[in-house]
């Protein structure tokens, strides 16, 4: 579905990407742990088409990535909502932007997105204002916002990463159940190695400056997962693995 | 009680004590009236002279009217302009800032002698006093649009009209609207330096030819219409902010 092939990015004298080749499978979960500093953001918006490759090339289900397109979806840090407008409003946002959804659609495109907002707990909500909402509830509008889409993929920027912890564990198994019904590849980056183990059908470990894969860990755990599985050996080996790369074994004997 | 009515309270009390100070002042000291004439006079004179004090009221609404909608629609486009590049910004605004130095009185009666004794060039000093505030807000409304935002409409493939239109120039209304405030103030006090220089109608007018003949009273009752024409005029910018764009102007309703 995704194919990186030998992808590099500089922002002027600084390389943030080197050397970087992945391949993501159609409906497959993928999460990019790694420091600050490790061009996982510049990853996400390579494969997004935010910014042009500096050498090597982004694939994306046969044809390379130029600009960004229609089939992909993204989702910041921030729920990054337009103020003015009210939660059904900005769902429906892009495919208005995108001018799929006018005239006769229109209607059809409220109801997917009234829905929508239902299965992520926000039925009722359909005419408050962002400011109006919590934190959690801001950021499940700007997954719907990306979901109404139908992407094939969903490109994930730390999404929980200004959330308070309770709220995050809640919205991860949301994600999860959300995707499971749907044909999409995920791609998520964050900070939290529980996080990424959890979520991920792969985990790639990336190093910083100049960023690239260190490693990429298969997760092997069964689906549907649950915060069960955190003390499994399976789940203790993942994120004991991805801490080593990321810390170069330093942690391990800190204690 | 009603709230609205309670929140206005302590600024009518601090009115009305400013005015009975001003009363009992004048009356204690015997101040003579030409020098500071007392509230109560300046009202009756005010009122005896109505019908001309209306005309001149209304000349000088005109103006402001007429400049204030000059600097919107100059503002906007100019303002869209300057924050679509950095190189356009570099060439405009040096000048933008050059018409803010020059004083608005000294170039008032070089534009009466280019343009006539008329109401276009009392139009072009009030756009000239009132425009700058709501061309800078504007800018900054537009710049402050959060990267993510723009990101977002870039994501959702949108090219750069749209961007304006549908994220920046929205983001930007309650900056807009900061700016329209600071103008509706402005454009007053840029009719009435162009009516001190030339006109023969107009609260301007009115108080120069007052104080030529040591009427004061009357001259201090054009003050007090041309503050109450600014504190209107403000008043219509904030309200037509809260009815057309309810999201703008801080928390209004409380959060469920």
């Amino acid at each position: 579905m995704i194919r990186l092939d030998r992808v590099s990015k500089s922002f002027g004298s600084v390389e943030a990407l080197q050397d970087v080749s992945l391949t993501v499978a159609a409906g497959e979960f993928v999460a990019i742990v790694g420091a600050s500093g490790c061009g996982k953001s510049t990853l996400l918006r390579l494969v997004a088409g935010l910014v042009p490759t500096t050498a090597g090339r982004v694939v994306l289900g046969g044809t390379a990535v130029t600009e960004p397109r229609a089939d992909t979806a993204m989702v910041f840090q921030a729920a990054t909502l337009l103020p003015w407008a009210d939660v059904l409003r900005n769902v429906t946002f892009p495919l208005r932007l995108m001018r799929k959804a006018k005239g006769k659609m229109l209607g059809d495109t409220e109801a997917r997105a009234r829905a929508l907002l239902a299965t992520a707990g926000l039925a009722g909500f359909e005419h408050r204002l962002p400011r109006e909402l919590s934190g959690g509830m801001q950021q499940r509008v700007a997954i719907c916002r990306a979901l109404l889409q139908d992407p094939r993929v969903l490109l994930m920027d730390e999404p929980f990463g200004a959330l308070d912890a309770l709220t995050r564990e809640e919205m991860s198994l949301e994600l999860l159940r959300i995707w499971q019904g749907r044909e999409m590849a995920v791609v998520f980056v964050t900070h939290s190695i529980p996080e990424a183990v959890l979520l991920a059908d792969r985990v790639v470990v990336m190093s910083p400056r100049p960023g690239r894969i260190a490693e990429i860990i298969e997760v092997g755990l069964p689906r549907p997962r649950s915060f069960e599985q955190e003390g499994s050996p399976a789940f203790q080996r993942a994120a004991q693995r991805i801490r080593a790369l990321i810390y170069g074994g330093r942690v391990a004997h800190a204690a | 009680m009603r709230p609205s009515i309670r929140g206005a309270l302590p600024s009518l009390i601090a009115v009305v004590a400013l005015f009975a100070i001003w009363e009992g002042a004048c009356r204690g000291f015997g101040i003579r009236p030409f020098i500071l004439p007392m509230p109560s006079l300046i009202a009756a004179e005010t009122w005896g002279a109505w019908p001309v004090v209306l005309n001149h009221t209304l000349a000088t609404f005109g103006t402001v009217m007429w400049g204030f909608a000059a600097s919107v629609l100059i503002s906007l486009p100019l303002a869209m302009l300057i924050a679509s590049s950095p190189a356009i910004s570099a060439a405009i605004y040096p000048l933008l800032v050059i018409t803010q130095s020059i004083p608005k009185v000294a170039l008032a009666p070089i534009l009466i002698v280019a343009l006539g004794a008329n109401e276009l060039p009392r139009i072009i000093v009030t756009f000239l006093v009132a425009f700058f505030p709501l061309v800078v807000g504007t800018v900054a409304g537009l710049l402050a649009t959060p990267p993510e935002l723009i990101e977002l409409g870039r994501a959702c493939r949108a090219g750069k009209l749209q961007e304006l239109l549908r994220i920046r120039l929205p983001f930007a209304v309650p900056f807009v609207f900061g700016g329209l405030k600071v103008a509706a103030a402005l454009a007053v006090v840029g009719a009435v330096v162009a009516e001190f220089v030339g006109a023969d109608a107009g609260l301007g007018y009115l108080i120069q030819t007052s104080m030529a003949f040591f009427r004061t009273p009357l001259a201090f009752g054009a003050v007090v219409l041309l503050a109450a024409m600014g504190i209107v005029l403000f008043q219509a910018v904030s309200i037509a902010e809260r009815v057309l764009f309810p999201w703008s102007s801080g928390a209004d309703r409380p959060v469920a």
